[in-house]
């Protein structure tokens, strides 16, 4: 076994010179697309993961450096823009940059994408379970479900809402008929109310076990990303349930979170990373994301090499009148920060 | 005093610094140092992406030394509201820990020499896997589909009450509070208990004390220094804990760890989160201190 971990080492070594490092999601790459980076470029992929952007810019904050490569959802890249942490990207290095469809170009995070190539994107939006939620008769195509006691009524204890404050927040601001976005006070006072209202029939502010509990049937309408239902619909599937999850786009309108993917300045290997960005942007490639997670996807050529069971999903690709209604989170600045953390303490605690 | 006396002297000394050096260095780099940071940056403004205002800055924007995160504090109620909740539900772990931990711990004392041990070992068992994949466990055991879930509706179906849902709920966050700082009440207990000297007993009974009389008037007594060290053990850490209302806990399950952990990370707010944090440590020092009093007089009574 020693020998094992000596020759491990050695060929650690000896592959040291080129290695790209990735600070990317959890499960936000297929292992074939890494392989085959790796063989193209003869050089090896490091990765490091986080689970939210507040846990990475935390972790940059904190002084964590060496990251070549850092998928950020739009506000966290933002953030990253404003603080000078990133490197501009250089786009005669870039040709596949031409696949990515004009609608997730030049956003108000990253005018003209100086910085910015994006990657995938997931939609916050409702999923149910097809069998229990079908009897009772409820407009799953509005936060109405969500928020109005005279359908929670049907729902007490199986309704659950991410554990987030922008998220939960822009939901009820949506279905209050306000922009996601809205910073006024007052909008952010009836959006409180709204929602301390409907507290008492949700079972939890839930961030990540909504999968499991969707899967075994035990809740039975999220208030959640949409790669995770399409995971918890995977789950119910390869488990033999009766049930399928769904996911259905608010007509109010909802979140959509791009990810994209950014040269950090700490990261030694630039070259790397444009090589790396350009093999992404290949339409094969990406749509391999899309068939592992069932994330959205901004490449125009991946769609061919989508499954077509996620590619004619609207939820995973909207048509151009749902496009519209979406809207992407900006960030805050630290006074509204604080006042919706207040907000936010008041709700749990009422 | 001769010269090979004053070496002595010295060589004690020099033992003495260097046993208590390491510990000493240690307290004052990863408790003090950390501790003064903190109370320092909770004088500060926030930074605009996390972190913390510069000291020095062009006047338009925020910066330099301030006291707003406190006035920020007491003047908002709802910060003591929680500070309150989450003490009651320390209390109450460190309560229901005594009551279930002081039996245990009493049997394994009282049980012969050779298998102790191996109770011990049992007692600190669960230390074997993660802390987060217990927790999680948990969920398993007190979901709706769970055997004691169902168990129990089914019996409250019988006296016509309706159902009730165990998970994520307080009762879920206290059981798995219980259940994750138990061993650290046993153990204070038994090593307590263990010491004591059973003729005391014999000679109570043969002063014509009862078996409760026995118990109350003379094991109870001696094991009060136990039962204050473990209930520091409890309390102290059931104070600070986030994960298990995240996880377990429904939509009105916050303590001070969730709050505090919320300022770093959402809110990106360091000064207000080591306010926090400080306000924290001032009120179990304050818990600590008059425990220390009461087990004190206690003491002297005895």
């Amino acid at each position: 076994m020693w020998r094992g971990l000596l020759l491990l080492l050695f060929i650690g070594s000896a592959y040291a010179e080129d290695v790209l490092h990735l600070y990317n999601w959890n499960n936000y790459i297929s292992d074939e697309t890494v392989a085959r980076f790796e063989s193209q470029c003869a050089c090896r992929v490091v990765q490091d993961y986080y689970s939210d952007n507040e846990e990475m810019l935390a972790k940059l904050a904190a002084g964590a450096s060496g990251y070549d490569l850092i998928v950020p959802t739009g506000n966290a890249m933002e953030s990253l823009i404003r603080q000078h942490a990133l490197r501009p990207l250089d786009k005669s290095l870039l040709p596949n940059l031409k696949n990515i469809a004009p609608a997730y170009l030049d956003t108000a995070f990253d005018p003209g994408n100086r910085y910015s190539v994006p990657y995938a994107y997931t939609l916050t939006l409702i999923g149910y379970n097809s069998e229990n939620i079908r009897e009772l008769d409820l407009p799953i195509d509005s936060w109405a479900v969500i928020f109005e006691p005279r359908y929670l009524e049907k729902l007490k204890g199986r309704v659950t809402v991410l554990d987030s404050q922008r998220e939960l927040l822009a939901a009820a601001l949506k279905y209050l008929g306000y922009s996601a976005n809205d910073v006024n006070e007052e909008h952010w006072k009836q959006a409180r109310d709204l929602i301390i209202r409907a507290k008492p029939y949700w079972a939890a502010f839930n961030a990540s076990s909504y999968i499991k509990e969707l899967t075994v049937g035990n809740i039975w309408l999220v208030h959640g990303y949409s790669n995770d239902i399409f995971q918890a619909d995977l789950d119910a599937q390869n488990a033999g349930r009766k049930f399928r999850i769904l996911s259905s786009i608010p007509k109010e309108g909802a979140v959509l979170a791009l990810d994209s993917m950014v040269l950090h300045n700490s990261g030694p290997r630039p070259d790397l990373a444009h090589r790396f960005i350009n093999f992404m942007l290949d339409g094969g490639n990406s749509a391999e994301l899309t068939n592992l997670i069932g994330s959205g996807n901004p490449n125009r050529d991946a769609l061919q090499y989508i499954k077509p069971e996620i590619a004619q999903n609207p939820a995973v690709f909207p048509d151009l009148a749902q496009l519209a209604r979406l809207e992407m989170l900006r960030d805050l600045d630290r006074h509204r920060r604080r006042v919706l953390s207040r907000i936010w303490n008041e709700i749990k605690l009422k | 005093m001769d010269k090979s006396g004053k070496k002595l002297i010295s060589a004690a000394r020099l033992t003495r610094y260097l046993v208590s050096g390491p510990p000493f260095i240690f307290l004052l780099l990863l408790f003090i140092a950390p501790s003064v940071i903190m109370v320092l940056a909770s004088f500060r403004y926030p930074g605009e992406f996390g972190g913390l205002a510069p000291l020095a800055a062009d006047p338009s924007t925020l910066h330099g030394i301030t006291i707003e995160t406190y006035q920020f504090f007491f003047s908002d109620f709802i910060y003591t509201e929680i500070f309150i909740k989450s003490i009651l539900m320390s209390l109450a772990t460190t309560f229901i820990c005594l009551v279930m931990a002081y039996p245990l711990a009493l049997l394994i004392a009282l049980s012969p020499k050779q298998s102790r041990d191996l109770m011990v070992l049992l007692v600190i068992l669960p230390f074997a896997s993660n802390f987060l994949i217990r927790i999680y466990a948990w969920m398993i055991v007190l979901g709706p589909q769970s055997a004691l879930n169902q168990l129990l509706n089914s019996m409250l179906h019988l006296f016509g009450i309706a159902p009730v849902q165990l998970l994520f709920s307080p009762f879920a966050v206290l059981v798995a509070m219980v259940y994750a700082h138990l061993p650290f009440m046993v153990l204070p207990l038994y090593t307590n208990l263990e010491k004591h000297d059973p003729y005391l007993l014999d000679a109570a009974q043969d002063l014509g004390a009862n078996a409760w009389q026995r118990f109350w008037r003379v094991t109870f007594p001696l094991s009060l220094p136990g039962v204050f060290s473990g209930s520091a053990l409890v309390f102290i850490p059931a104070l600070g804990v986030f994960v298990i209302p995240e996880i377990l806990g429904g939509t009105g399950d916050m303590l001070i760890g969730n709050l505090i952990k919320e300022q770093f990370l959402g809110t990106r707010d360091w000064p207000f989160g080591s306010t926090l944090s400080i306000m924290l440590t001032i009120a179990v020092l304050l818990i600590a201190w008059f425990t220390a009093k009461l087990g004190a007089r206690r003491g002297r009574y005895v």
